[in-house]
């Protein structure tokens, strides 16, 4: 009896482990092609066809990417950027998902449905309406100009995901603190965050990529070179008539690193049991 | 909006943990408004923003930057020039938010093609208008490249660089179709064609129609796109001759001895590896390969050779790039200065080494010592033509590119497909005329 | 609205504990709704305030130039054309095909990608060695930059010496010739898809890792001893948990998929011959090439009008099915 469940839950265990690696292998692939691109010396051409193990491993690219132009600068930009863009954009859509989920006004469901819009609108449409405005509010080739641009576009999304989170904490949980006295800001900070860590720290994730990843935006509204971001740092090694793209790979590799980090951080706040109990649908 | 400024404040608590200094704006400028004077007239002061697309891993930029601008600031002490790289892809949509925005740097670097449409958005200074030496540059060009800059009766820029295709080819793919050497006229193309019919191996590739690609072809043929003026095709585009040069591209490739390349899919080999590897035996293309084949097939022997003849002689098309000065500019005198200074011999010598082309028709003779490569394409150049100066260019060249991979796949005859382009293309240019 | 900055200061919400306080002595009715009316406007507003002013005014704008003959130049005249755009939009063909091509894209790619990153993200979700670096392997192709996969794909797809030619035609002998994937229309919509499902898996992975954290773990554990299997336990304990969260997974999944942009721009470019355009790229080559953005405002409303009439009516299939279950 004992025997059996151990064996049986060793199949499923070398099932499921089988079933991850076979994923893994697939979706990593690429990825792999670029790293490896990236170690092989300084190419005009991607190489035809392609090969996974470099012959002459070399981190020149590395070095020359880092080394050219402001890229340390670039780099600390984006950063930057990103960062604020997240705390306010989580922030602030949480707030906005924790009032269309828990308060009932007049109105709500017009807003919530304003917002719902906002997901369907093309934003590289609203760009000329955009850099205008960013022209009358003086945001034109300023860093942290980018920052409520920023928020504004992943507003709408991240409040719409964050939404359907928090509708999932029983109400009861609510009404237990309101007994309690606590207020609605209490009852957002100590309650509503807390047990949607998990989506929060989702996300988060998603924010810090988008606004790390930003490209047309950041390329029409910055001139100065020393404000610029990543992204355009990256273009830049795309020539008109020749790329480098051992030099494009290896920027590229190194401007997922801290994509990764903040994933690896945050995903950790990802996990089943924490909650348990408290959430049902 | 208060609750916007202070997200928008909080925003900016958190980026000053990130930040240091945000550089700050650095413009003193505030000259503008005064006529662009003569050469080296007055004193200059001020700033002036250059964009260009210069790639940043290039040997240009960084010529740009660490030698011809520190020159050009020590001669004039007070003028500081800003040099603002943009990718090429995105240059095009950056300067058309800009022109929206009213916020268009002093001097751009202008692909030729983009000049037209620029100069008909208002937003360029007529050169020939107001630069008192306009003429004195005008005559050191070479015809094609400084007719690009032409629209309606004006000049809104002048030639930076310039290149143009010639034919480049792989001896060894010749001598195993059993071939001597290129061929030199559109005859040669067709007799050699059953050479390399249906056996992998193609005589000539090219990735598209569009004008740059077919151009050469048609002005070869001794046809044309439109009149002088720009304002007809009919009778140009559909006259027989510029049938004869698509016709000889869609005989070619129903024979086999064009790649399916040609109808601008993607997902076949490039040219850039068809030629080296010996799949093509010729394609048309531009200086920039050189030090790309250098670096990416260093075995490949690169030999070049004008565009095949047809009844209008070997003509080519003309590309590069133009230097424009906006009207948005507050410091016209000083950007019209180092415009000028781009242009002069020493500053184009120095570029020409790092492979753009000089536009200057008297360094010539000194090109092929600065870099031997540039040999064939000086004298291409002298018969290369540019794309019709028209804003309406994007989509009349939409309407023949269409067209000629119609007339290609079989689905029209070159002589239906070119009708029906100057017909369409007529209502095009008619939006423009006047 | 100027810029001036003031010091950082969370958003301050109407008092709550005094709601509170008076809730408990039992004050019911329209005063306690005021507050809880006040306390959500508080709430809202903050964000609404930014995401107003960033996207919806310049969204105004953006429909009154789709009214428009509009010329870019600031002073030049640009016409009224009322729904002239409009017209043409609705007897273009190629714009017809970019919408079908579109609706081939979302058939293609949603479903797989929500099949796929649930599979992925139940896997996941358990006490694993090793959990982290499958999450981060997983996550890769969300990170790694459009432009860069784009391209590898156009690789992958070559056709004449590519991956997938190779392995259909010399490995497995499928196919009897190589296949022009990126040369002709459906092929080439099937390349780009692969790459939309590819790319896309891991995100909504999170999404549902992050839903399936808030099933109980007793739930599970009672439903085992029960004798359920795992796939009877994903029916009937952890699916009701995150239907939710299916739902507003597969609204913004649709929404994406007809917005699909960079993949189709450098596999594709649209062509040949306008074959495979999708509505951003017609609208992109309308508004930047051509420089006519009244016509791509029509097209950028028309593609909002119609992602808005799906994601409708996916909401409300999803609502009427949930009170099926409920009820």
């Amino acid at each position: 009896m004992i025997t059996g469940s151990t064996r049986r839950r060793w199949t499923v265990t070398a099932a499921r482990y089988g079933a991850l690696v076979l994923a893994a292998a697939v979706l990593a692939l690429p990825f792999v092609y670029m790293v490896s691109t990236s170690l092989k010396p300084r190419t005009l051409l991607l190489e035809y066809p392609p090969t996974l193990v470099p012959a002459d491993p070399t981190l020149a690219n590395y070095a020359t990417a880092w080394g050219a132009n402001n890229f340390g600068r670039y780099f600390l930009n984006s950063a930057s950027v990103a960062l604020a863009t997240t705390v306010c954009t989580v922030l602030l859509a949480s707030m906005m998902a924790y009032s269309f989920a828990r308060f009932r006004y007049p109105g709500r469901g017009v807003l919530f449905a304003t917002v719902v819009l906002g997901l369907t609108i093309p934003t590289m449409l609203l760009i000329i309406p955009q850099f205008l405005l960013a022209k009358d509010l003086g945001l034109i080739d300023s860093l942290p100009g980018l920052v409520p641009f920023y928020v504004g576009t992943q507003l709408a999304f991240t409040t719409f995901l964050l939404r359907a989170f928090f509708e999932r904490i029983p109400r009861e949980l609510d009404e237990a603190m309101l007994i309690d006295g606590a207020g609605a800001w209490r009852r957002y900070w100590n309650l509503a965050l807390p047990l949607s860590k998990p989506a929060l720290a989702t996300t988060g994730i998603f924010v810090f990529l988008g606004s790390w990843d930003e490209f047309v935006w950041a390329l029409t509204v910055i001139n100065d070179v020393s404000n610029r971001t990543l992204p355009i740092g990256i273009a830049l090694f795309r020539g008109q008539h020749g790329t480098s793209w051992g030099l494009v790979f290896a920027a590229s590799v190194i401007a997922v690193l801290p994509v990764v980090v903040v994933y690896v951080l945050f995903q950790r706040h990802i996990v089943s049991g924490l909650t348990s109990g408290a959430l049902k649908g | 909006m208060r609750s916007s400024r202070a997200a928008w404040g909080a925003g900016v608590a958190v980026l000053a943990l990130g930040l240091s200094a945000c550089g700050g704006e650095a413009d003193g400028s505030g000259s503008g408004g005064e006529p662009i004077a003569e050469a080296g007239a007055g004193e200059l002061s001020g700033t002036v923003t250059f964009w260009h697309a210069y790639s940043a891993d290039s040997p240009e930029v960084r010529t740009l930057e660490d030698s011809i601008i520190p020159a050009f600031e020590e001669e004039h002490p007070d003028v500081t020039v800003e040099s603002v790289p943009v990718p090429y892809d995105d240059l095009h949509q950056k300067l058309v938010t800009a022109v929206a925005g009213d916020a268009l740097p002093d001097l751009v670097r202008s692909d030729i093609i983009w000049v037209p449409e620029l100069a008909d958005l208002g937003v360029l200074v007529p050169l020939d208008e107001e630069m008192p030496d306009f003429q004195e540059y005008a005559d050191q060009m070479y015809e094609g490249p400084l007719e690009t800059n032409l629209w309606q009766g004006s000049y809104y820029g002048l030639p930076l660089d310039t290149n143009t295709r010639v034919l480049m080819y792989n001896q060894e793919a010749l001598d195993a179709a059993g071939v001597d050497g290129p061929p030199e006229t559109f005859a040669d193309m067709r007799e050699m064609a059953s050479a390399f019919a249906d056996d992998g191996r193609y005589l000539f590739a090219d990735n598209g129609t569009s004008g740059w690609n077919v151009l050469p072809w048609i002005w070869s043929a001794g046809g044309d796109i439109t009149d002088a003026d720009v304002t007809t095709a009919t009778g140009h585009l559909d006259s027989p001759e510029s049938v004869a040069g698509v016709e000889l591209l869609v005989d070619l490739y129903e024979q086999g001895a064009i790649p399916d390349l040609m109808l601008g899919a993607e997902g076949g080999t490039q040219t850039s590896d068809g030629l080296p590897a010996g799949e093509y035996a010729t394609i048309l293309d531009g200086p920039w390969m050189f030090p790309i084949f250098e670096s990416q097939y260093p075995d490949f022997d690169l030999m070049t050779a004008p565009v095949p003849a047809g009844d209008g002689g070997s003509v080519s098309v003309v590309g590069g790039e133009s230097i424009v000065l906006t009207q948005a500019s507050e410091n016209k005198a000083a950007a019209a200065e180092f415009l000028r200074f781009l242009l002069s011999e020493d500053v184009q010598l120095e570029l020409a080494a790092v492979g753009q082309m000089p536009v200057l028709s008297s360094l010539a003779e000194q090109l092929p010592e600065v870099q031997p490569y540039y040999a064939p394409f000086v004298e291409q150049v002298e018969n290369a033509r540019p794309r019709p100066p028209t804003p309406a260019w994007p989509r009349v060249e939409e309407v023949l590119s269409r067209e000629v991979q119609l007339a290609l796949r079989g689905e029209k005859t070159a002589e239906q497909a070119l009708g029906d382009a100057a017909t369409e293309i007529d209502g095009l240019l008619a939006q423009y005329a006047g | 609205m100027t810029t001036t900055t003031t010091p950082s200061r969370p958003p301050t919400v109407a008092p709550g504990r005094a709601v509170g306080r008076r809730r408990t002595r039992g004050a019911p009715g329209s005063a306690a709704r005021r507050r809880a009316a006040v306390a959500g406007y508080a709430f809202a507003l903050p964000g609404f305030a930014v995401y107003a002013l960033i996207m919806l005014y310049p969204a105004v704008q953006a429909l009154l130039i789709s009214l428009r003959d509009y010329a870019i130049t600031p002073g030049a005249p640009s016409p009224w054309v009322g729904l002239e755009n409009y017209a043409r939009a609705l007897e273009d063909p190629v714009l017809l095909r970019s919408f079908v091509n579109a609706g081939f894209y979302m058939v293609a790619t949603v479903p797989a990608q929500v099949v796929i990153g649930l599979l992925l993200a139940v896997l996941l979700d358990a006490k694993l060695p090793g959990r982290t670096l499958f999450r981060v392997l997983f996550y890769l192709p969300v990170v790694t930059s459009w432009v860069v996969v784009s391209l590898l794909f156009q690789y992958l797809f070559a056709t004449d010496r590519g991956v997938v030619n190779w392995l259909l035609v010399d490995v497995t002998g499928l196919f009897d010739g190589d296949v022009a994937w990126l040369g002709e229309r459906w092929p080439a919509l099937v390349a780009i898809s692969v790459l939309g499902i590819w790319k896309g898996v891991g995100w909504s992975m999170i999404i549902f890792l992050a839903a399936l954290t808030g099933v109980p773990r007793e739930l599970h554990e009672a439903a085992a001893l029960d004798g359920a299997g795992a796939m009877r336990r994903f029916r009937y304990v952890s699916l009701p948990f995150i239907r939710g969260t299916l739902s507003t997974v597969l609204i913004l999944l649709v929404i994406g998929s007809f917005n699909v942009f960079i993949s189709v721009l450098l596999m594709t470019g649209g062509g040949p011959l306008d074959q495979t355009q999708v509505p951003l790229t017609y609208m992109y080559r309308q508004a930047f090439t051509f420089l006519d953005f009244g016509y791509g405002s029509a097209i950028s409303f028309l593609l909002t009008l119609v992602v808005l009439a799906l994601a409708a009516l996916q909401y409300g299939i999803t609502r009427r099915k949930a009170s099926e279950v409920d009820g």
